[in-house]
């Protein structure tokens, strides 16, 4: 059926768009304007805003660590409301079901879940499979792993590294590689209680350096679109911003994609020695192309952090709140969770909040800055609509900084920073640059050809509750919601990258499990068959 | 081909599945328990409970959520089989009955073999409250400590008090004893406690937990837990995304609510406030142990197992008649069995999804 979104202001900026105008969409397209003959159903939009379905690049739903917090955690997510008709769990909170539900009524169509253990793949997978209503990703996590390590530490050429990265990710099914705090999950095993760029590696004999530098040559060797998706050392302690200053210049001039940066913008200023150092991140990456950042806005909520980053997690645990936590030491990376509330009273916390915002302001480009709140981490995903209403208005953020300690705002530039977002930018950076990210050619835009991917919002002055409840929202041009409520549920995409290898790798990655773990390297392949839609696999093309 | 019977006579399949769709819709509050059952049968399940308003509990809860609730109420540092295979130079196994839980244990651990890292360190065992039949690692001489279960709590208790230098109440040879296994964990590089819920209460298993907490602000020690039967830890992870919540859980207001109390199946059942169940136990055929024979019950098993009363419909064992995705405690991940002797029996989700199909969307709103 041909459907007509009439008389919208389209912001499209794949195209360069930004005018009022009709979109028209059939089986799940987007189509030209037809030729005569009037659509079937036409929608009028006047007055509201039209853009593609947005995309989040790097938030936490779905995989062991994740579902530990859920465990861990049962008192922060009672229900309390009855579901409505034709969506089962959707008012379970944190569950797969209600995570997909809170998206798309926020106009969310894509979202990458941005660490996925290759020895825990299949739960990854199984919990994105019960994910309703969005198309979802995962990036593989390496550079913590035995098999990894020790070809770097024998030297072995960078074509057998491609090769091992490129099997990983094809088996895995995924977009690309994560690596988080290389060398230093498997450093935190032996007893190291710090690790830094320059810091080796027990028993390997190789720096966090050298393994991110490795990872990163491979993935552009192979075709990955999306760059090496690099979690730092030091996240979140003061001064950290010489490890991020560090780790740019270390970046080979090689795409490079910096993960939740606002938690390495620290300086060790003031008398708390802590301060923000988001103005200095920010002028690194306008001087470094190559660098693309999300976030990791912190936004002032009670929420759980979950990473991967087992060492830095223990050593949170003395902040906890409530206190108890989860440390997990999985075959290479494992996961560590840990309760926290940001709260705005705080000083450290507060500082955390300028630093970010500093970010997403001082970086020029927008394709080169992505929101997000590094979901759960720094804040629910269910927060960016108040992200995005601080981006666009300098008046809310000084009503903001009115409410911190005083002394925070002699330690950050961000009241100095008048710039306000447009929808234009928040559209670049939620929409057409996250796709260039990923290589997604077919979403992310509005552009003829383009998957039916629509996000419709009422245009008004609360930007906040504009975003938070779509008017409307088409997933593969079937409406999925009307004035900000799921209708039904609809089966997303899992979208994964296919880097060819040389299959040898996998004969030696046979006698390697078969060596070391006493193990069928097969017992930890994604039996992609056995999943529930296994026919919703779509492929996203390597770089030629 | 299935095989159906009703209080213990053979029914046509079809008839089998329009009665247990009868008996679950009609029902004010119905149990779907058991839950013995791979991926696809779990997730069917508690769907199912979810549209009947119902609640859902595995059958090896008690032991699921010892560990659940040390975790949730304390904190919890776990591990892999691998990560203590290719590294541990220390192991403690807790409790009796480790290897009876799982036979693969001592074999898949190897630790009477070098490990991968520190080749040259010599590993240690100690093993707390043994099995008589227990505590034997080929290649490796294990210091056994007897204990009975009641006890363990305040062993680990002391000898976690030893390692922060606390003083305790023991004396003589049981002090000294207490003292040098204190010296042996601290002395660690990273070792690993073993455990199992099936054989240890949940204090004892917080009692250890406050152990590794405290081991690790010197040196890495983290914990493998041993499963409970019937596929507990997997259901315990598929409840826990598809509902936020592990098994004794209930949707009586139509969303989740989890208490481990109210949603005891035995309770539920004991007590009246269930009035029909589905009880699901692919892998062992293992009945209810509730008392109630009056209750409209449908039961999902193996060949051979059957159910005196109320209908019994036959399903296969999970990985062996059928594929199936299951959490594997050699990898502590989700991993596939594939079916070793496949045949025509149907999956407990092919049946739960027979049944669905029977009873509307609307039955209970």
């Amino acid at each position: 059926m041909l459907t007509c979104l009439r008389g919208g202001r389209v912001i499209d900026p794949a195209t360069g768009t930004d005018a009022i105008g009709d979109i028209y969409f059939e089986a799940g397209r987007i189509v030209a304007k037809p030729d005569g003959g009037a659509p079937v159903e036409t929608i009028d939009v006047s007055g509201h805003i039209v853009m593609a379905g947005a995309i989040d690049i790097h938030s936490h739903i779905a995989g062991g660590n994740v579902n530990t917090a859920r465990l861990l955690l049962p008192e922060k997510h009672r229900a309390i409301r009855a579901r409505l008709e034709g969506t089962p769990l959707s008012t379970a909170k944190w569950s797969t079901y209600e995570i997909g539900r809170l998206y798309a009524q926020m106009g969310f169509t894509t979202v990458v879940e941005p660490a996925m253990a290759p020895h825990q793949s299949l739960q990854t997978h199984l919990e994105l499979a019960e994910t309703p209503l969005l198309d979802t990703g995962a990036l593989t996590i390496l550079g913590n792993d035995d098999f990894l390590l020790e070809m770097l530490r024998d030297g072995e050429s960078q074509t057998a590294i491609n090769d091992y990265v490129a099997r990983t990710v094809d088996a895995t099914k995924s977009l690309g590689l994560k690596c988080i705090n290389p060398g230093g999950v498997a450093g935190f095993k032996e007893n190291m209680r710090v690790f830094g760029l320059e810091d080796v590696v027990p028993f390997y004999g190789v720096s966090s350096k050298q393994i991110f530098q490795a990872l990163q040559r491979a993935t552009q060797a192979v075709g990955i679109h999306h760059p090496l998706h690099l979690h730092m050392n030091n996240l979140g302690i003061a001064g950290n911003i010489d490890t991020a200053l560090a780790t740019i210049d270390a970046s080979q001039g090689l795409p490079l994609h910096l993960a939740h940066v606002q938690f390495y913008a620290y300086g060790k200023e003031g008398k708390n020695g802590f301060s923000s150092a988001g103005a200095a991140f920010a002028e690194k990456v306008n001087a470094n192309e190559n660098v693309s950042i999300d976030v990791g806005q912190v936004m002032f909520s009670e929420t759980v952090t979950v990473s991967a980053d087992v060492l830095k997690q223990y050593n949170s645990l003395t902040g906890a709140n409530p206190k108890k936590g989860a440390i997990f030491d999985g075959d290479a990376n494992g996961g560590g969770i840990v309760p926290y509330a940001y709260q705005i009273s705080n000083y450290y916390n507060a500082v955390q909040w300028a630093a970010g915002l500093e970010l997403f302001l001082l970086v020029k480009d927008p394709a080169q800055v992505f929101f997000t709140t590094d979901h759960p981490n720094g804040g629910p995903f269910t927060t960016y609509p108040e992200l995005f209403a601080l981006l666009m208005s300098a008046d809310l953020r000084a009503q903001m900084m009115a409410r911190l300690p005083a002394d925070v705002l002699e330690q950050t530039t961000l009241p100095s920073i008048k710039r306000e977002y447009t929808l234009y930018e928040i559209a670049q950076m939620s929409r057409s640059g996250a796709a260039k990210l990923f290589g997604f050619t077919d979403r992310g835009t509005l552009k003829v050809g383009a998957v039916a991917d629509i996000a419709v919002y009422k245009d008004q002055r609360d930007k906040a509750g504009m975003f938070r409840k779509a008017a409307h929202v088409f997933k593969n041009g079937e409406r999925i919601v009307k004035d900000g409520e799921v209708s039904h549920y609809v089966t997303g995409r899992r979208l994964h990258t296919r880097p060819s290898f040389d299959k040898a790798i996998e004969k030696r990655l046979d006698a390697y499990y078969d060596e070391l773990y006493g193990l069928p390297r097969t017992i930890f392949d994604l039996p992609a068959a056995a999943l529930p839609h296994h026919d919703a696999f779509a492929e996203v093309s390597c770089r030629s | 081909m299935s095989n159906a019977t009703l209080d213990g006579a053979p029914i046509a399949i079809g008839a089998a599945y329009e009665h247990s769709a009868r008996v679950l819709a009609k029902a004010r509050f119905p149990l779907v328990a058991g839950l013995g059952t791979d991926v696809a049968g779990a997730r069917a399940a508690i769907l199912l409970a979810e549209k009947l308003r119902g609640a859902f509990d595995h059958l090896a809860s008690d032991e699921l959520l010892a560990d659940v609730e040390a975790m949730r109420s304390f904190g919890m540092f776990t591990t892999t089989a691998n990560e203590a295979r290719l590294r541990a130079d220390v192991a403690l196994f807790v409790g009796p009955g480790l290897t009876e839980r799982w036979p693969a244990l001592l074999e898949r651990l190897a630790l009477g073999k070098p490990a991968h890292y520190h080749r040259n360190t010599p590993r240690k065992a100690i093993w707390l409250g043994p099995k008589r039949s227990e505590g034997k690692i080929q290649g490796l001489e294990v210091e056994t400590i007897a204990a009975a279960p009641e006890t363990l709590p305040a062993l680990v208790a002391s000898i976690r008090a030893r390692v922060g230098g606390r003083p305790i109440a023991l004396e003589g040879a049981q002090a000294k004893r207490a003292d040098a296994i204190a010296e042996t964990l601290k002395a660690a590089r990273f070792g690993v406690a073993i455990w199992s819920a099936s054989s240890i209460d949940g204090l004892a298993v917080e009692a250890l937990q406050g152990l590794l907490t405290d081991l690790n602000l010197t040196t890495r020690f983290s914990g493998l837990p041993l499963g409970a039967r019937s596929g507990a830890a997997g259901v315990g992870q598929i409840a826990g995304w598809m509902t936020g919540f592990p098994p004794r859980t209930g949707f009586g207001r139509g969303y989740p609510e989890h208490d481990p109390w109210r949603f005891d199946a035995q309770r539920l059942v004991e007590s009246g406030e269930a009035d029909a169940a589905l009880w699901i136990s692919a892998y062992d055929g293992e009945p209810p142990r509730w008392s109630r024979k009056d209750l409209p019950l449908v039961t999902l098993g193996p060949k051979g197992a059957s159910a005196e009363h109320g209908l019994f419909i036959e399903v296969g064992r999970p990985g062996e008649s059928h594929d199936s995705l299951e959490l594997a405690q050699e990898v502590s991940s989700f991993v596939l069995r594939q079916a070793t002797k496949p045949d025509a029996a149907p999956s407990v989700a092919d049946v739960i999804k027979a049944i669905d199909a029977h009873i509307s969307e609307n039955a209970k709103c």
